[in-house]
């Protein structure tokens, strides 16, 4: 099949691609700007950044693992991240994060106030570090179209993407089609584990986190509470003996950001996660998802009705060449 | 017996009398020791009868002045103190058995008490004899002033290991003094003001009686010594009877909670520093009536009336004040004690039932309040929530809003904005005070010398001995005393404590807040923002922050509010940041303006590091910086060759004003760049 006809990508992206490469920053940061643009000149560079990758595999060798983190307001989860990156850091001298940390936006104005920032006050100029505030451009779902973009690139460059959610509990579903691994984190006895067997939000996580566990006691009694919940559930095999000290093995972890606690057996864990095989079907499902806002339940239709059965499969058509042909798709139909 | 007058004092024996004055502050301190020093003697000269004493913010956040963050500080918003050997100078030739000393420190407050014990020790002075205060509220701190160094809980551990240690040791100091003042310069209404400083005091004691240090007795000696500083605003009238709400609902916690008999320990004892928030950088003649009237609000109830009075100058919304501007203000107390007759009546407003019911009335709604925290799992509690915090910043947005608006009227600034230009501002210095850059050199000098005439080991052995009680949770106040013995410095007491505690940053209090704000000019910003997301594929972003050590953050807070109000998306970065903080979060955010907020006196030395910073990273002429807070005129001119492309000052109070100042900028430079 001919591809149709892509840009050249213009030399000072390629130059900033190039220094985004050895994580200059400020190149990176332009380049994320770009993804998550919602202009359709910038779609275009994107695609042919896309192919440029695309042909030079041996450049751009990384593929990251991606690790979401998501749980209700309050669970301490960017004072987790912020430790949890220091912690990599230390324990491996070569290993890249990127952070991208995600509040809400402004019902009324749009605007926003990203505020998890303060919170990595630590590793002022680390270079393998590097940390975007994103809004949620008031996307139910919790992780955005800016997330997904901002990934599609960050996946060539880092070695862990850390994503930190909205953490607003009921609409946090999406997180796992982006993620390798996703951690909910909650507060010690909060009663949260109840609230999220209702809402489902159970069923999503990997592995959970009790966070803000200081002392002894709360880490010990959480973790029977949450154990029990779990087990009435059957959500996950539970394996280890009734022990809070070996929870780790039931996927479940204790933390403190605070008092520095559990945060070793986490960063363990996490740096033996595979990365993701399947990143296609993460497009395609933020395709359809991106579809459906667009056109609703009318344009999903019409993918799934398609006589071309490949469209969605096709592992060789990137994603700006999907999208214009389920637009083409959904025009002919309008027309 | 039946000829007593109403209308006049009686004493115990019947005789007619009139009232002693309240003690006259001047919160002073400023360049170096000496400086600080010789300002003190003339100030008490000057009939001033007791001493405030302002610290610089290195000294109040815990570190020395040779540290990299403490240079730009040294000697702009008070006195550098780094050793004993600094103490010793800053108080020649005073008597400290004498005078009254009060000090505004919190976060490193144990380690001043324990300078000034070590001082008095040296001297030969009876620690009996000591009396003063340290300030040493960091509830407060963590909600409006920013000087905290340790974690709540740890910050709670060091007021408690002063309130057992002072007890018998010192019994005339006050180890804290539970502050209402910050909040209400960081936006609170005097309900807030009630609940949350009352909720402070209750926290502390609670810790207290939780440690068990204390007999019956003792501790009722020991809730006697809980003093108040508290703000008086415009609204005198309210603020008389906040101060009458305030006795009473003392008293009543004192009664039901802990149980106090002795009525002379549940007194409402308290100090005040009159509202600086309300003060205008326009017509600011106008300020020296707004601190009359405030002092009145603190003086003019006898049951209600202040123990302490310190009045901020005319020009602080300008810059730091000058001693003649000190020295006005002081004049204003002694006119109000000794030429009106204010002091030889009984209580004037008792038995008025306009003053009861308004009192009542606060009343019942702090209580509420305070019922709501407490049950919510009290004071420390609601700081790791944000609660408070929140509740701050809402407060402080409407107000704004009601200036912007014209609903709260505010003479020379929203209404009658045209005048005569001041010749109070017309003298050489242009009507304000600077340290002298050069001044700095003295303090670190003294402090180099220090460190090299003292004995090394015997340092090293006292801070070994401060980090093991640290770690065995002992009270650290005799180990904090041999370490100022032994010379050992601010910084390096903090950054032992530090290892031990670790360190805190309490929520912002911004997230998720909005304002009620609908006017034709947010319309016209939002048009901007949307012409801007067209052109350019995204919102315009801000990075918002704080440079240096000082943490007066509601200007920084409301900005955040009022960008995101018009549209911006906004990394909102908090305080205490470096140059190079602020500079990699605006590179990695791919910022389109950086927007910083200094109040300290210290933009000068800040921008220079901020602007060689973005330089390193080839971001000077990309990203424009605008700079808001307590600037000089004069420094203007000045600010803007090192590249600064605009200044807010408090006479830029209207925020749709400032937020379309920004668009336009950011637009501009979008345009020269493409």
């Amino acid at each position: 099949m001919s591809l149709p006809s892509r840009m050249p990508l213009e030399p000072a992206w390629l130059e900033k691609l190039t220094q985004a490469k050895a994580l200059k920053k400020w190149p990176l940061a332009k380049l994320i700007t770009l993804f998550e643009s919602q202009l359709p000149d910038n779609a275009c560079v994107r695609e042919a950044i896309h192919h440029y990758i695309a042909q030079h595999p041996q450049s751009f060798s990384k593929e990251a693992t991606i690790i979401g983190f998501t749980g209700t307001p309050g669970a301490g989860k960017s004072s987790l991240i912020a430790e949890l990156c220091r912690t990599i850091l230390q324990k491996s001298k070569t290993a890249t994060i990127a952070v991208l940390a995600i509040d809400p936006s402004s019902q009324v104005s749009g605007g926003s106030i990203l505020g998890d920032r303060t919170r990595m006050h630590y590793g002022k100029k680390e270079t393998r570090l590097y940390f975007r505030s994103q809004a949620s451009n008031l996307e139910l779902g919790g992780v955005t179209e800016a997330t997904f973009q901002a990934c599609r690139l960050l996946r060539h460059l880092f070695d862990f993407i850390i994503i930190e959610t909205v953490g607003i509990g009921q609409n946090e579903i999406d997180i796992q089609f982006m993620t390798d691994h996703t951690f909910l984190v909650m507060q010690p006895l909060a009663g949260d584990q109840i609230q999220f067997m209702k809402c489902g939000i159970m069923e999503i996580p990997d592995s959970f986190i009790v966070n803000k566990c200081d002392e002894e006691k709360l880490a010990r009694s959480s973790y029977h509470m949450l154990r029990s919940s779990l087990k009435q559930a059957r959500l996950v095999e539970l394996h280890a003996e009734d022990d809070y000290r070996q929870s780790a093995k039931d996927q479940i972890f204790l933390t403190s950001a605070v008092k520095n606690r559990g945060i070793e057996t986490l960063c363990d864990h996490i740096l033996q996660l595979p990365s993701k095989t399947h990143w296609h079907k993460t497009e395609d499902f933020y395709l359809q998802k991106s579809i459906q806002k667009r056109f609703g339940e009318f344009g999903l239709s019409l993918i799934s009705d398609n006589p071309d059965k490949e469209l969605l499969s096709s592992i060789t058509l990137s994603y700006e060449e999907k999208e214009r042909k389920v637009l083409q798709l959904i025009q002919s139909h309008i027309k | 017996m039946s000829d007593k007058k109403p209308h006049i004092i009686y004493d115990q024996e019947g005789q007619a009398g009139k009232d002693r004055p309240w003690i006259f502050r001047t919160y002073a301190g400023h360049t170096n020791v000496r400086a600080s020093n010789e300002l003190y003697r003339s100030n008490l000269a000057k009939g001033q009868t007791g001493l405030s004493i302002a610290f610089d913010l290195a000294t109040q956040c815990g570190y020395s002045s040779d540290e990299d963050i403490a240079r730009p500080e040294i000697g702009k918003v008070g006195v550098p103190i780094n050793t004993l050997d600094d103490f010793a100078i800053l108080f020649d030739e005073m008597a400290m058995d004498e005078i009254n000393t009060s000090m505004t420190i919190n976060g490193t407050s144990m380690w001043l008490l324990s300078l000034y014990i070590a001082l008095a020790q040296e001297r030969g002075i009876e620690l009996a004899k000591l009396q003063g205060t340290t300030q040493n509220d960091l509830i407060k701190e963590f909600l409006a002033r920013g000087t905290y160094v340790f974690p709540p809980d740890q910050s709670i551990k060091l007021i408690v290991d002063m309130y057992e240690y002072c007890l018998n040791n010192i019994p005339k100091w006050n180890p804290s003094n539970v502050c209402s003042y910050h909040l209400q310069e960081a936006g609170a209404t005097p309900v807030q003001e009630l609940a949350y400083s009352l909720v402070t005091a209750i926290t502390v004691l609670d810790a207290i009686k939780e440690r068990n240090c204390f007999n019956e007795e003792e501790f009722e000696r020991c809730v006697g010594r809980v003093s108040f500083f508290v703000n008086a605003g415009m609204r005198f009238i309210e603020e008389m009877c906040k101060m009458r709400a305030f006795t009473e609902l003392w008293d009543e916690i004192c009664q039901e909670r802990y149980a106090v008999k002795n009525p002379k320990f549940r007194r409402f004892r308290y100090g005040v520093q009159v509202n600086s928030l309300g003060l205008t950088e326009e017509q600011p003649e106008n300020n020296a009536w707004r601190i009359l009237i405030e002092a009145l609000g603190v003086t003019l109830s006898r049951n209600a009336r202040c123990r302490a009075l310190q009045l901020p100058a005319w020009n602080e919304a300008l810059s730091l004040p000058r001693p003649w501007d000190q020295q006005w203000s002081l004049r204003l107390q002694q006119i109000l004690a000794y030429e009106t007759d204010l002091l030889e009546y009984p209580d004037l407003f008792d038995g008025s039932p306009v003053v009861q019911s308004k009192v009542d009335d606060l009343k019942a709604q702090a209580k509420e309040e305070i019922q709501k925290i407490l049950d919510a799992g009290g004071g420390v509690e609601a700081i790791k929530t944000g609660y408070m915090k929140s509740q701050l910043v809402i407060s402080q947005a409407e107000r704004m809003a009601k200036i912007n608006t014209g609903e709260q009227v505010v003479v020379g600034k929203n209404r009658w904005a045209e005048g005569i230009a001041s010749p109070l501002l017309s003298a050489a210095d242009g009507g304000v005070f600077k340290v002298d850059p050069e001044s700095a050199a003295d303090t670190l000098n003294a402090l180099h010398e220090t460190k090299a005439k003292r004995d090394e080991a015997k340092a090293q052995a006292c801070l070994k001995q401060l980090k093991d009680d640290a770690e065995a949770g002992k009270n650290l106040m005799e180990a904090s005393i041999a370490c100022a013995h032994a010379r050992v410095s601010t910084g390096e007491w903090a950054a032992t404590l530090r290892e031990v505690f670790g360190e805190y940053r309490p929520p912002t209090g911004v997230e998720g807040q909005t304002l009620s704000l609908e006017n034709d000019k947010l319309q016209t910003v939002r048009a901007k923002v949307k012409q801007f997301m067209e052109q350019y594929g995204h919102r315009p972003r801000i990075v918002v922050g704080k440079p240096g050590l000082d943490g007066h953050s509601n200007g920084a807070e409301m900005i955040s509010v009022a960008a995101r109000h018009a549209g911006f998306d906004v990394i909102y970065f908090g305080i205490r940041l470096s140059a190079v903080d602020i500079v990699q979060s605006a590179i990695e955010e791919d910022v389109d303006v950086i927007g910083i907020s200094l109040l300290s006196g210290s933009h000068n030395e800040i921008i220079d590091q901020l602007m060689a910073e973005l330089d390193k990273e080839g971001a000077r002429d990309a990203i424009p910086v605008i700079l808001g807070g307590i600037i000089p005129q004069s420094d203007i001119p000045n600010l803007e060759q090192k590249g600064i492309q605009r200044v807010f000052t408090p006479k830029d109070y209207d925020l749709m004003d400032i937020m379309n100042t920004i668009m336009d900028l950011i637009l501009n430079a979008k345009k020269t760049a493409a």
